[in-house]
């Protein structure tokens, strides 16, 4: 009987087990953290009358993030290990084929994995988040991570719509945890009816494209879309008469007599319709962060609302994964009508660029100036799409993977510097920073440098090899205003290093900025990675073209 | 039988409704239903379609997005619940009632 079981077991392994053993170990290691988590609080209600009420605190204070991190560890190991059975053997797929592993999947997920632990990292010593609630919060956290990885490797339109909510769901809950400034649930709630807005789009677009197609499978719906159009195509010849058009009329009345009173314009216009509802609908769902911001204008400038690693998290690992699914949805189900789309995405993408950085303009927050202009970074990658060449994909996930660890490295510095004396909440705190600690004020201004662009950075290639790409492809007038919107936006980011370098005002109450050893690592790998990617980007843009399988 | 069009005229207009709640009111509980009207559009369109293609993906897709409706609404509903705790909105003897305290 055992035996039986096991058996059954190894041979699940081996098939759909292995497209999921990611993910599994994610969410073994997230119920883990919350089990541990409440028997810690049942333990410790017990002996709460004794005297050793700290070093429980102290315990549950690095248990949960070391156990979220072995997760993350494990789930690491496991994508490694398929990379190299995807070399051996071709690209996995399973469960009816609704999930995939393919090398797009690989670097996504590792990407995200690396994300998490970056966000673990910073989360361990915020203050933000209240000791009785860890458990719960790195649980949501590899929650959220499992979802994502889910996200990138889900080809079916059920799957991704549920793997998008099941995100969703838990970046809401994220995002509602009592953070730094106890404003969290009114910002979370905006941020739950936009993204809702988003989700509900999206849905309506798959609608859409079932019923253009009557599949789910998103490979099949592009074929389906491609058959569409070619039947449209014929409709439109049989009605232009003559001699021709009466045989295509005929043709039509032999193969597809039910298409004989179809109208052109709804074959047409309804995959442009769900194309954009469906890039609306994700968009907003990235878009969220910046949107709340502005609504929140109610509450101090001093406050953003979310605790700022959780802001990290939705500015960037959210993020990439939904412009992830968005890449894939994109190149697969309408790769065959990119000559008419790409000037939805030109229109918004540069809609966001320059959003993104006029809004930036009138704030004085930190967070919300990076916030804001993490749209109009990922505006840019969206241009990327625009030009659609081998170039572009690499220049887009290049540029995705190094603007993950610049913002993580702005991130850290920002949660450093205000966790000891809840300041360097708006540019005016970070005056005389030099004068306080001047490593902090160096790491601040390369990371701030590396996200606006300049040579020698990061982030000077990943915007560089998009220019190239939307050249190379005579999408000349766009490419020009990639180089001219890169003006402003240095602007705007080098507002932050002017104030962190001059001014000396004495500042009594606040000393040097000092960092944990977590910190510390994280401000190391992206600061390598900063400027690494800058020195020499050959193996960087190796790793972005794996990514496409070139 | 009805054509397949009226069902999509409706869901298409169900849409509309749920798009201009969500664009022009400001009450969270309305913008959150006007989200969940989009979504009932969306149901409408996957059974009439499943219907069309004799595919039951349709219908499952259709039932998904009802258990999902249901957890979005849940989710909304604790957050919002949390909210006006920390609001401390809405007293028993406040003369404005709880959905103009949602305002925003």
């Amino acid at each position: 009987m055992l035996n039986h079981i096991l058996s059954a077991f190894r041979t699940y392994m081996h098939g759909d087990g292995a497209v999921l053993l990611p993910e599994m170990q994610l969410l073994l290691f997230a119920i883990g953290t919350l089990a541990m988590d409440s028997w810690a609080a049942n333990t410790s209600s017990e002996t709460s009358r004794g005297n050793d009420g700290t070093n429980k605190v102290f315990h549950q204070k690095y248990w949960n993030p070391a156990v979220a991190l072995a997760g993350v560890a494990f789930s690491a190991l496991t994508v490694w290990m398929l990379r190299g059975r995807i070399i051996q053997s071709g690209d996995l797929s399973g469960f009816h084929l609704t999930l995939v592993i393919d090398s797009y999947f690989i670097f996504f997920s590792a990407l995200l994995l690396v994300a998490t632990v970056l966000v673990i990292l910073l989360s361990v010593n915020c203050s933000g988040i209240s000791p009785a609630r860890q458990g719960r919060y790195y649980a949501l956290l590899l929650f959220a991570c499992m979802s994502m990885m889910l996200m990138v490797s889900a080809v079916d339109l059920l799957v991704i719509f549920l793997v998008v909510e099941a995100a969703s769901i838990s970046v809401y809950f994220l995002a509602a945890m009592p953070g730094v400034t106890n404003r969290s649930p009114s910002a979370a709630v905006r941020f739950l009816l936009s993204s809702a807005f988003g989700s509900a789009l999206v849905a309506y677009a798959f609608s859409l494209l079932y019923g253009l197609s009557g599949a789910t499978n998103i490979s099949q719906v592009a074929e389906a879309l491609v058959r569409r159009h070619n039947v449209a195509k014929v409709i439109a010849l049989s009605h232009q008469g003559g001699s021709h058009g009466l045989q295509m009329l005929q043709l039509l009345q032999s193969r597809l007599p039910e298409a004989v009173h179809w109208h052109t314009f709804t074959l047409e216009a309804l995959p442009i319709a769900a194309f954009t509802l469906l890039s609306v609908g994700v968009i907003l769902k990235f878009a969220v962060p910046p949107f709340q911001a502005e609504y929140s204008r109610a509450s101090t400038e001093r406050d953003f609302g979310i605790s700022s690693p959780v802001i990290l998290y939705l500015s960037g690992a959210y993020a990439i994964a939904v412009v992830a699914l968005l890449l894939r949805s994109m190149f697969t189900i309408f790769a065959d009508s990119q000559n008419i789309w790409w000037t939805i995405i030109a229109a918004l993408a540069i809609g966001g660029i320059s959003y993104g950085i006029l809004a930036s303009l009138r704030h004085t927050n930190l967070e919300r100036i990076v916030i804001y202009l993490s749209l109009t970074h990922m505006g840019y990658v969206l241009l990327g799409v625009v030009a659609a060449n081998e170039a572009a994909a690499t220049a887009m996930t290049y540029y995705l993977f190094t603007y993950l660890f610049v913002m993580t490295g702005m991130f850290g510095v920002l949660i450093a510097a205000r966790g000891q004396n809840a300041s360097a909440g708006v540019l005016n705190d970070l005056s005389g920073l030099r004068r306080r600690s001047p490593v902090t004020a160096l790491l601040l201004i390369i990371f701030v440098l590396a996200l606006a662009g300049a040579p020698l950075t990061a982030g000077f290639f990943g915007r560089y090899f998009i220019f190239h790409s939307l050249l190379e492809t005579g999408h000349r007038h766009i490419a020009w205003f990639v180089a001219l919107s890169s003006l402003p936006l240095a602007y705007s980011y080098l507002r932050i290093a002017v104030y962190a370098w001059r001014g000396n005002r004495p500042e009594t109450e606040s000393g040097p900025v000092t960092f944990g050893i977590s910190e510390a690592i994280v401000l190391g790998i992206c600061i390598f990675v900063s400027l690494a990617a800058g020195l020499y980007s050959e193996p960087f843009t190796r790793m972005a073209r794996y990514a496409f399988g070139q | 039988m009805l054509p397949l069009t009226h069902y999509l005229f409706l869901s298409f207009a169900l849409f509309l409704i749920g798009l201009t709640g969500v664009l022009t009111r400001r009450n969270l509980i309305i913008k959150l239903f006007s989200v969940e009207i989009i979504l009932n559009a969306t149901s409408i369109n996957f059974v009439a379609f499943a219907r069309l293609y004799g595919d039951a993906m349709g219908q499952v897709f259709a039932i998904i997005t009802v258990v999902l409706l249901a957890l979005e609404v849940l989710v909304a509903l604790a957050i919002i619940a949390a909210v006006c705790s920390r609001w401390k909105c809405a007293p028993a003897n406040d003369d404005k009632d709880l959905s103009s305290q949602l305002d925003y």
